[in-house]
């Protein structure tokens, strides 16, 4: 079950930068009626955890929860075995189980699932009505482990608890509690890390894992893009926690301090400038002296490469100006990655965002740029303005950047390419080559035959 | 060259490396839990059919993933922002909260926050959250203003296909009038859950060519169709409203197309017992479009237009056409029941062997298709009949399932979720005209797999 208690302790996480302003007790937001957008706890909860290929897992809810959600994240795995995270099981509960229970339902699924598809581990969600109905899953998922010797984890986050960042910390409870330290790996080094909160949509981390080799760090576990559970079950022998993107995993990692007395840094890797500081983050922390001199030498030779390859687009987007109307660490890690090209981004929206991105979107900016709160009314005078060029937004903007006849990219839509790592940089890079050079947003701004001219 | 390969796979046994005992047509579940299912969710259907209604706003009464789901599902579907609102209910309102409280403030905080937002109607539907608390939802109306719709939707029970009939019931339960007037050119449409924009535009259409005036509930043949405009996704923008809705019960005539809509036939006719009810378990293929037409004919004492004719002339022809290959095949369907049934008459009507149908979820429909396997369950299942088929027609998660195997299987993208394909909005597989463009898109993937299956041997 979650309990209040934990509930109270999750919303009000001390190393959280949403909570440093905040009156004690205060904690964080919760849903009000008709103002919540985004996903549930629940959803949350499982795009922190699907990832792990080589685990099934279970969602013990009505039909919503997961018929509409399988499937649907581009979160890449090597796992040579049967891809799970592809796949989508749900016991589908029907009005029956509400009424007396669905425990002997997600037994029987469990049993199923361990005969048809033999996976290293099981992780069951709970949802709304199966957490309101009181199933006991924790002893279903206790006895299920004990009769098929392999991990069954209890992942409580039901929708109503909270939103999808609150989802991640309850999923981060789940695998400390369940998995973490629960394992012995084959051999350790002094620079074994853990990356938490990557989940290597569209192979993000594929394109930086490979600089980790070169330099000589090793990743001894991963939650949990192309991550593996018999990986995290030994997460405890790390020597460090890399935070990637992900505020909402930062309990798991002071937890993982207090407990194993891993320490942990957060960083990011989208753009040059952020690539070259998360490396060194890293190795500063581990605090290997050749480490960081190989990392030094690493990042100087990628970041000349880099610069090459850069040279034709730097040619290309030289004057260009951007307006960015995106949430959260976005709002600074594209405009990082957009100056990184040679754009001079104009304005960026910081709506959603934190004390903390405030100040790194500001930094990035710099005293021109303007931070919009209210970007939806805001953006369309900027762009008139300051004369940009191209809107990158959510696919609700797209209007705007027709009516003003400059380009768009929509970067709320599910990309296809990464735009991690310094290759990334080059994905993004082409994608604004041909958003610049699209005839389509000038096209469809013309005036029908029949409207006044 | 294609009659060979059908008779060598004749030859072979067609026993998969799974071996299955033959499941049942039943409404009770055969495993206790779905692997990649294909079922969707009652407020599902019941979201998409008030976004069918002009200036409604669809409003989910539930935790804010129910609504964030269902969002991210359609706008990747059709490609448009999706209008839907949501309740969010959280730990302390599950509990404490009978449900007014929490769509109450919703719909106050969504109408302060945006004073441009002048919605018609608010509809509601519940979800198994709020059905598990049982809510009760229906004293919202007299709180508020705007005309208000409830429809109970749990997620446990039924599946997309009953969430928008139940809606299109309780639109015309709730809203329309009761009368005994008529108006003899009156007609409205009951078009089921799977049609796509465009089928409900171009059956409407074809019943204003007839000479009557034409409404359809839901409607979405301005709503998803993909058009560029200004303000889209904050309010449905379907060709009915409020009004029209109100006005229903003196239509002369209701066409109820697809078994799931005749609950909203039914509550119409409750409102006018002189209401003709013509009924249509789907539209596709000769002999059901005749019966359409003779219907439509007898009504109004009038001929067809003349490209109507010409159409099911065009049909006729590619029957003939696409029957080698249509007939020397052997498919597997999966999907509602609805719209399986469509097709599967389509394509027996030229010789094709339907495999299996693997349904959402039980309708009695499902009784009339004739195929060797017909049964309620999940892609785990229907990938057992994947291997010795020609062709799947599925939705976007067969895409994977199939190229994991070794043999070549053709796959047509039908029924939600299609995240593969831009311009699912515009799809028709309707009428004679539709049922033409379907039987050549399928008879172009036959050859297209057969013709590449050869070259490999």
């Amino acid at each position: 079950m979650v309990s209040r208690a934990k509930i109270k302790e999750l919303m009000n996480e001390s190393a959280c930068s949403h909570n440093k302003d905040k009156k004690k007790g205060e904690g964080c937001d919760m849903p009000k009626p008709g103002m919540a957008a985004g996903g549930c706890a629940f959803d949350g909860a499982q795009i922190s955890l699907f990832p792990y290929a080589d685990a099934v897992h279970l969602v013990h809810g009505p039909q919503t929860c997961l018929g509409a959600s399988w499937e649907t994240r581009e979160t890449l795995s090597s796992y040579s075995g049967r891809n799970h995270t592809v796949m989508g099981f749900t016991t589908g509960i029907t009005t029956n189980d509400v009424i007396f229970g669905g425990d002997k339902r997600l037994s029987s699924s469990i049993d199923y699932i361990v005969e048809h598809y033999a996976p290293e581990a099981i992780f069951v969600y709970s949802t709304c009505v199966t957490a309101m109905v009181g199933d006991d899953i924790d002893m279903t998922c206790k006895k299920a482990s004990e009769k098929h010797a392999i991990p069954v984890v209890p992942v409580h986050a039901p929708g109503f608890v909270g939103g999808k960042n609150f989802g991640s910390r309850l999923a981060g409870e789940a695998v400390l509690e369940h998995l973490i330290g629960t394992q012995e790996p084959e051999y350790t080094t002094p620079y074994d890390i853990n990356l938490i909160g990557d989940y290597n949509v569209t192979g993000d981390m594929w394109e930086y894992l490979p600089l980790f080799e070169k330099i000589g760090i090793r990743v001894l576990s991963s939650l949990s893009g192309d991550g593996r559970v018999g990986d995290i079950r030994t997460a405890h022998r790390a020597k460090l926690n890399v935070i990637v993107c992900a505020k909402s995993l930062i309990t798991l990692c002071r937890k993982m301090q207090e407990n194993y007395n891993i320490p942990w840094v957060s960083v990011s890797f989208y753009g040059k400038r952020d690539t070259s500081f998360a490396i060194m983050e890293i190795v500063n922390a581990l605090g290997d002296e050749t480490l960081i001199q190989r990392a030094k030498e690493v990042i100087a030779e990628e970041e000349t490469k880099l610069e090459e390859k850069l040279l034709p687009y730097k040619k290309l987007f030289a004057g260009k100006k951007a307006v960015l109307n995106t949430g959260g660490n976005k709002a600074w890690s594209i405009a990082s990655g957009l100056q990184d090209l040679g754009i001079e981004v104009v304005a960026t929206s910081v709506r959603k965002s934190t004390a903390e991105d405030k100040e790194k979107a500001r930094e990035y900016l710099g005293e021109e740029g303007i931070l919009m709160m209210a970007p939806a009314s805001e953006q369309s005078k900027i762009i008139d303005e300051k004369n940009a060029d191209i809107l990158l937004a959510g696919g609700r903007s797209l209007y705007t950047a027709i009516k003003k006849k400059i380009s768009f990219i929509d970067v709320n839509q599910e990309k296809k390419v990464s735009y991690g790592g310094y290759n990334g940089l080059l994905n993004l890079a082409e994608d604004l080559k041909y958003a610049f050079s699209n005839p389509v947003f000038a096209n469809v701004s013309k005036k029908a035959p029949w409207e006044a001219q | 060259m294609n009659q060979n390969s059908h008779c060598e796979a004749l030859q072979k046994p067609r026993q998969s490396k799974n071996a299955y005992l033959e499941i049942p047509l039943s409404k009770h579940e055969h495993k206790p839990l779905q692997v990649n299912p294909i079922k969707l969710s009652q407020p599902m259907g019941a979201a998409l059919a008030f976004m069918g209604i002009r200036n409604c706003m669809p409003l989910m009464h539930g935790s804010q993933g129910c609504a964030s789901y269902a969002k991210v599902f359609f706008t990747r579907h059709y490609n448009e922002s999706i209008p839907l609102y949501n309740t969010s209910v959280g730990d302390i309102t599950a509990i404490l909260d009978g449900g007014d409280y929490s769509i109450l403030m919703a719909i106050e905080n969504i109408t302060k926050k945006n004073t441009t937002l002048k919605p018609e109607l608010i509809g509601l539907c519940t979800t198994g959250l709020t059905e598990t608390k049982g809510d009760d939802v229906r004293n919202v109306a007299t709180h508020i203003e705007i005309p208000y719709c409830y429809v109970n939707t749990p997620d446990y029970e039924g599946g997309m296909e009953s969430g928008w009939a139940l809606t299109a019931k309780a639109l015309i339960k709730q809203h329309t009038k009761k009368t005994t007037t008529i108006e003899a050119n009156k007609l409205l449409l009951l078009p089921h859950a799977s049609m796509q924009p465009i089928e409900v535009e171009k059956i409407k259409e074809f019943c204003e060519s007839f000479g009557f005036e034409t409404y359809a509930l839901p409607d979405l043949s301005t709503s998803l169709d993909g058009y560029l405009s200004q303000n889209q996704g904050k309010l449905g923008t379907g060709a009915i409203g409020i009004k029209e809705i109100r006005e229903l019960g003196t239509c002369a005539t209701v066409v109820s197309i697809g078994l799931s809509m005749q609950i909203a036939a039914k509550a119409l006719l409750e409102k006018n017992q002189n209401i003709l009810h013509l009924h249509f378990d789907h539209l596709m293929g000769q002999e059901n479009n005749d019966n359409f037409v003779s219907a439509l004919m007898k009504i109004r004492q009038n001929e067809p237009k003349s490209s109507i004719k010409r159409w099911r002339g065009r049909l006729q022809d590619a029957m003939l056409d696409s029957h080698f290959l249509i007939g020397s095949s052997h498919f597997v369907i999966t999907g509602e029941p609805d719209m399986c049934v469509g097709m599967c008459e389509l394509l027996c009507s030229v010789g094709g062997t339907i495999d299996a149908v693997i349904a959402t979820v039980y309708s009695s429909v499902l009784e009339t298709i004739s195929a060797k396997n017909v049964f309620v369950g999940d892609l785990e299942d229907a990938e057992i009949y994947f291997e010795n088929a020609d062709l799947v027609i599925s939705n976007y998660h067969a895409e994977r399932l199939l190229h994991m195997q070794e043999r070549h299987t053709g796959l047509i993208l039908r029924g939600f979720p299609n995240y593969e394909e831009l311009g699912n909005q515009l799809k028709n597989d309707q009428l004679y005209e539709g049922s033409t463009y379907f039987l050549f898109e399928v008879a172009n993937k036959l050859r297209e797999i057969k013709h590449h299956a050869n070259i490999n041997e």
